[in-house]
């Protein structure tokens, strides 16, 4: 494949450049507060959820006959993971380890199910689990657009907010902040981007993009307003330039995407471990 | 008349409904200094989160004043070292309260988080990075976050933990300082009577074995029978 290959058909591939960008931006921007806040299983335990809401989705259609829209499908499921995470694990004294351990690995065995009993949708379960789709729908780029939009807007809004609570937390409630609606509202965003990202972009991007991005931004810049921004971009650049990569190499998108990604966490590390 | 910032009537605190020790009524007056002396377990820092409302009483009513203002400058372990934040912005969060952070601040909120540092003797820290201070410089920056909230009344849990007995005193001074220039109450949880001794104007003592509480002024609490029983006629530190 070559640069005249990619332009001649590039209405076929704007759509999945974009959501890559668009997934990338708006991830690596999370992804800030969900390593700072060592959320990084939980996300993966979310993209798991999602993973296997969207195969579910398939199932039931197949199954019972009914199409339900994979992105509901992904958000119920990711909610619903979300509201097993968040019980009080005091209260059923369990840490909250073991219950990531359990609805990763739980999901990710159901996942596999799933695909396995669904032979004609194979390939669309693959895309879904490992990130290998081309191609993005139009519908999924602009539930992942609209869910990006959202994600900028709260997070800049809140930003001061979330960066208190994330420092000092119990400094924050003593000043009266929201932090409960404030923490409510990160991981509801994580969850909204996992679940549209999951169905446009495959789990391993999108856990790929809340995480090394933000590892690599942190790793280059002690600032923090700037490595939100560097982050992002690093996410963007991730998703965009990992689709090109992927054309021109003719490799999996998921994995030449999250190689990318992972490109910049290893730059981060490096200068971080050089100073 | 000083008027109350925060008024505990039949407070008892602890886990799951349990007290940990009897009731105890208290009244913190403006610009007052409270020192709360206690053995390890004794219950200091459950009353602390207790008065502050960051867990509900096991019985009885905390009530704040109307000057109710607080800061909390929780122990070096409240506050998470891997959130990269150098001094100034630390400061600055001091300034958010309620529904504040979403207003927009720039410059001003910079230049008063600024004030604040050079008040409090650590303005050459404002561009480092918080988790890498020394513990005397963490606390003078934590000082100032309280100055830019304004707060009318201070908790301060162990401030002085971690310290060396120069730095020690040195925030000591500095906290006395603070308080009596601003007209701030301040509570400290501290394990050193020497605080209980030399600063404050009240003393409040925990003791969960002989489930004993006793507020008093210093020499009322270190008279008394169970102080004694505690510690003797030590209160060298």
């Amino acid at each position: 494949m070559n640069v005249q290959e990619l332009l001649s058909a590039f209405d076929l591939f704007r759509d999945p450049l974009l959501a890559g960008a668009i997934a990338g931006l708006a991830l690596g921007l999370l992804g800030i507060f969900i390593v700072l806040r060592r959320m990084v299983f939980l996300s993966a335990a979310l993209a798991q959820s999602a993973g296997l809401g969207v195969a579910a989705a398939f199932w039931v259609e197949i199954v019972a006959g009914f199409h339900v829209s994979p992105v509901l499908g992904a958000g119920l499921l990711t909610v619903a993971t979300g509201m097993i995470l968040f019980v009080d694990t005091e209260r059923l004294k369990v840490t909250r380890e073991a219950l990531l351990a359990l609805v990763y690995i739980g999901a990710g065995a159901l996942a596999v199910i799933a695909g396995s009993r669904i032979a004609q949708e194979a390939h669309d379960i693959h895309g879904i689990l490992f990130g290998t789709g081309v191609l993005v729908r139009p519908s999924d780029l602009q539930a992942l657009a609209a869910g990006a939009a959202v994600t900028l807007l709260l997070a800049l809004l809140f930003w001061r907010g979330l960066v208190f609570t994330s420092f000092d937390s119990e400094s924050a409630r003593v000043q009266g902040l929201p932090v409960r609606l404030l923490q409510g509202m990160l991981f509801g965003l994580i969850i909204l981007m996992d679940a549209v990202a999951t169905r446009a972009l495959g789990m391993l991007p999108v856990f790929a993009f809340s995480t090394l991005p933000a590892v690599g931004a942190l790793g280059i810049t002690r600032m923090l307003p700037l490595a939100a921004l560097l982050a992002a971009l690093f996410g963007a650049v991730a998703g965009f330039g990992g689709y090109l990569a992927a054309f021109f190499w003719d490799l999996p998108v998921g994995a030449a995407q999250t190689r990318v990604a992972a490109a910049f966490a290893v730059l981060g590390l490096t200068i971080r471990s050089l100073r | 008349m000083e008027s109350s910032v925060l008024t505990a009537e039949s407070l008892t605190f602890g886990y799951a409904g349990k007290a940990l020790l009897p009731a105890l009524d208290i009244k913190i007056r403006d610009g007052e200094f409270w020192a709360v002396i206690g053995r390890n377990g004794s219950g200091k820092t459950t009353l602390f989160r207790t008065l502050l409302g960051l867990q509900s009483p096991v019985g009885g009513r905390v009530t704040h004043g109307a000057r109710w203002r607080p800061a909390y400058i929780p122990q070096r372990a409240g506050l998470d070292p891997i959130v990269p934040l150098r001094a100034i912005e630390v400061v600055s969060l001091g300034e958010d309260r309620d529904w504040s952070f979403l207003r927009f601040s720039g410059k001003p909120r910079r230049m008063r988080a600024l004030a604040c540092l050079r008040e409090a003797g650590a303005e050459e820290l404002y561009d480092r990075q918080f988790h890498e201070l020394s513990e005397g410089q963490k606390q003078r920056v934590m000082l100032a976050r309280m100055l830019a909230g304004r707060a009318t009344v201070a908790f301060l849990d162990e401030p002085t933990a971690a310290m060396d007995s120069v730095a020690e005193r040195e925030s000591m001074e500095l906290i006395d300082r603070l308080r009596h220039e601003h007209g701030i109450a301040v509570v400290m949880v501290s394990h050193f009577l020497g605080v209980a001794r030399d600063v404050a104007d009240r003393v409040l003592f925990l003791d969960r074995e002989l489930q004993s509480v006793i507020a008093g002024t210093p020499a009322e609490v270190f008279e008394s029978p169970v102080f004694r029983r505690r510690y003797g006629d030590g209160v060298d530190r």
